[in-house]
């Protein structure tokens, strides 16, 4: 797969803006003070060990769950302590992945994909089947429409729930490990289709992953959250970041080296 | 949804007809909102099947993941016809775009629709299966508690003790409530028929040996198929799901031991106990109704002492413990023959309940015709 780290040439844009952000469970915050800026048509992967945050901070994002304090600000409107009738409204702009798909199991793939169709847009049914066939197509799952998530692999029920992400066009998906659990070849295909719609139509991409292959090829930047450290120790173009950054955790991180602790 | 701006999409269709068959273009932006009537207006000039289709996206100024739908559309039309379908003027990533949509998207004939026939066959072999697997496991449960009685430290005592918490005095309280109620319900119901021949002080004898021959090892099983057949039904399929018992295999541990046999031994012990609790509050709930009727508690206690035998208390017992093994075997049962899928837990626990109480109510009768053979 080609380097992609080309961002769009204008000057970037901030489509969602965290200040002085703290995340974490029961009041505990596991990360605080994050600042960082999602671009507008930027791919930006967001990193760190296991249990810095991720999920969580992307569960602040998406509005699921409120940051503990901190503001962040989509598009001007400020969600944390926004209303309901609000929160509905910023997250029919969002598309998300879950990290194990949440497909729904009563239905087939394709009544999975059609549903945020049938209740949100006014087309007719013909097209609405059509529509969630390209999706299904995009993501390789076109022949399985008919299926339910129970008769598919792991692999096959996380393409099914990009595709229902991609249901309604949002101008930005939240993709929770989409790479995990898939063979090489797809995981390059998953790539492949995130830039060409980062490309064609400016979708603004915020990925947790671990994949670091993903990750130095197709993001534009790279967040990483340090829970020993209680903070988002960096933020920068994936390969800079590897090869010069400041901090030595990152540089291991990003270039797979061993922490050195077991020694 | 698409960015508000695209509220206004249009897509404009032009069809060129030719020797060769149609050239369909499109113009403007194709996205969500115009997909529907770009897909109608070619519906209308497609009414004739062509030779070939060539659709031409050369003049669309927006296309997004919702646009690519007309390509896929018209493919999936032509395809079975046999006519050849090519989409032009893309390149660069809306190529992409489009050979991904494309992918996988020959219509695959239905499947022909499943006959009575086929449908009670194969619903006679699935009703086979289960049977199977129900002797299997009655087997396989009876293997290990003989090799447990033989090396009795294989028991994972610590978990048996833990069930029969959870299973045994959690359910106290509402096999306590039902127990009295049921007691003084059937008190209420038949006094006035008892009173009407002056032998008001019979109900006595009514309750007491409906309730300890019959109705509480009854209710109580009930209640044991709804708490604890279902919770054995959940639990154990959710380690099937969550792959804990190829696990257990892997390590080496039988989960029949591991899981089946505390379960039910702590049941069996602690379901005679609550059906003997529930029996001695049942017999006190029919006082309820017959004190305010003139009787004092130590006439009632004395007439249902004289009205029950040794017999019949060990009956209600013996009920009980077979209802006990037939609800948590069941109840494992179904949790080991858990499927795939977010579905196949819900269903289990369904059918754990279910068979649970049907089992209860058929090994009843065959156990009350056994008894009453036998006089006791």
């Amino acid at each position: 797969m080609p380097r992609h780290d080309t961002m769009p040439a204008a000057a970037p844009e901030s489509v969602i803006s965290l200040k002085g952000v703290a995340i974490g469970y029961g009041g505990r915050a596991i990360v605080e003070g994050i600042d960082l800026e999602v671009r507008r048509g930027e791919i930006l992967f967001i990193g760190g060990g296991s249990g810095c945050g991720k999920t969580t901070l992307l569960a602040s994002l998406n509005t699921l769950r409120p940051p503990l304090a901190g503001s962040i600000v989509f598009e001007g409107i400020e969600l944390a302590g926004a209303d309901d009738e609000t929160l509905q409204r910023v997250r029919r702009r969002f598309g998300m992945m879950y990290q194990l798909g949440a497909l729904f199991g009563s239905m087939t793939l394709l009544e999975n994909v059609r549903l945020p169709l049938e209740e949100f847009t006014d087309l007719p049914r013909e097209a609405m089947d059509a529509v969630v066939r390209a999706k299904l197509g995009l993501v390789g799952l076109a022949a399985h429409a008919d299926k339910r998530p129970a008769e598919l692999s792991g692999g096959m029920q996380k393409r099914a729930a990009i595709a229902r992400a991609l249901a309604l066009d949002p101008p930005i998906l939240f993709l929770d490990e989409p790479s995990a659990g898939l063979d090489p070849v797809t995981s390059a295909d998953l790539d492949a289709l995130i830039v060409a719609l980062n490309r064609m139509l400016g979708t603004t991409f915020v990925v947790i992953s671990h994949e670091l292959a993903s990750i130095l090829s197709i993001g534009h930047r790279f967040a990483m959250l340090d829970g020993a450290r209680r903070r988002l120790v960096a933020v920068g173009p994936p390969a800079e970041l590897r090869d010069r950054s400041a901090d030595p955790w990152v540089r291991k991180f990003l270039s797979r080296s061993p922490s050195g602790e077991a020694a | 949804m698409s960015p508000p701006a695209s509220s206004t999409a249009q897509a404009a269709v032009r069809v060129v007809r030719g020797p060769g068959g149609i050239v369909a273009s499109v113009d403007g932006d194709l996205v969500c909102e115009s997909v529907g009537p770009a897909l109608a207006a070619l519906g209308r000039e497609l009414i004739e099947p062509p030779a070939a289709i060539r659709l031409d996206l050369s003049g669309v100024r927006r296309l997004d993941a919702s646009g690519v739908a007309v390509a896929v559309h018209l493919h999936r039309l032509a395809q079975p016809k046999g006519i050849p379908f090519e989409v032009i003027g893309v390149e660069g990533d809306r190529k992409l775009l489009v050979d991904l949509a494309m992918r996988g998207q020959d219509p695959v004939p239905s499947p022909r629709p499943i006959g009575l026939l086929r449908e009670i066959g194969s619903s006679a072999i699935s009703i086979g299966s289960m049977a199977r697997d129900l002797l299997r496991f009655a087997g396989e449960v009876s293997i290990v508690a003989v090799g447990i009685l033989r090396r009795p430290w294989q028991l994972r005592v610590r978990d048996t003790i833990a069930a029969m918490a959870r299973h045994g005095s959690d359910a106290v309280p509402v096999v306590g409530l039902l127990g009295f109620l049921i007691g003084a319900i059937i008190a209420y119901q038949t006094y006035d028929p008892m009173a009407r021949y002056g032998a008001k002080l019979k109900v006595a004898d009514v309750v007491s040996v409906s309730i300890v021959r019959e109705l509480g090892p009854l209710i109580t099983a009930i209640i044991l198929a709804g708490r604890s057949g279902s919770a054995f039904a959940a639990e154990i399929g959710t380690m099937k799901v969550t792959q804990e018992l190829d696990a257990l295999r892997t390590f080496g541990i039988d989960p029949v031991r591991f899981l089946v046999i505390p379960r039910m031994i702590a049941t069996v012990i602690v379901t005679p106990l609550l059906s003997a609790y529930a029996s001695i509050l049942g017999v006190l709930g029919g006082f309820l109704v017959l004190g305010p009727k003139g009787i004092t508690l130590t006439q009632y206690l004395v007439e249902a002492r004289d009205a029950l035998t040794v017999g019949g208390f060990l009956q209600g017992l013996a009920k009980s413990a077979v209802f006990a093994l037939l609800v948590a075997g069941i109840g494992c049962l179904s949790g080991m023959r858990t499927g795939q899928g977010p579905g196949a837990v819900g269903l289990s626990t369904t059918r754990a309940v279910v068979a649970g109480i049907v089992a209860i109510i058929v090994a009843d009768s065959v156990l009350g015709t056994f008894f009453y053979t036998l006089g006791i």
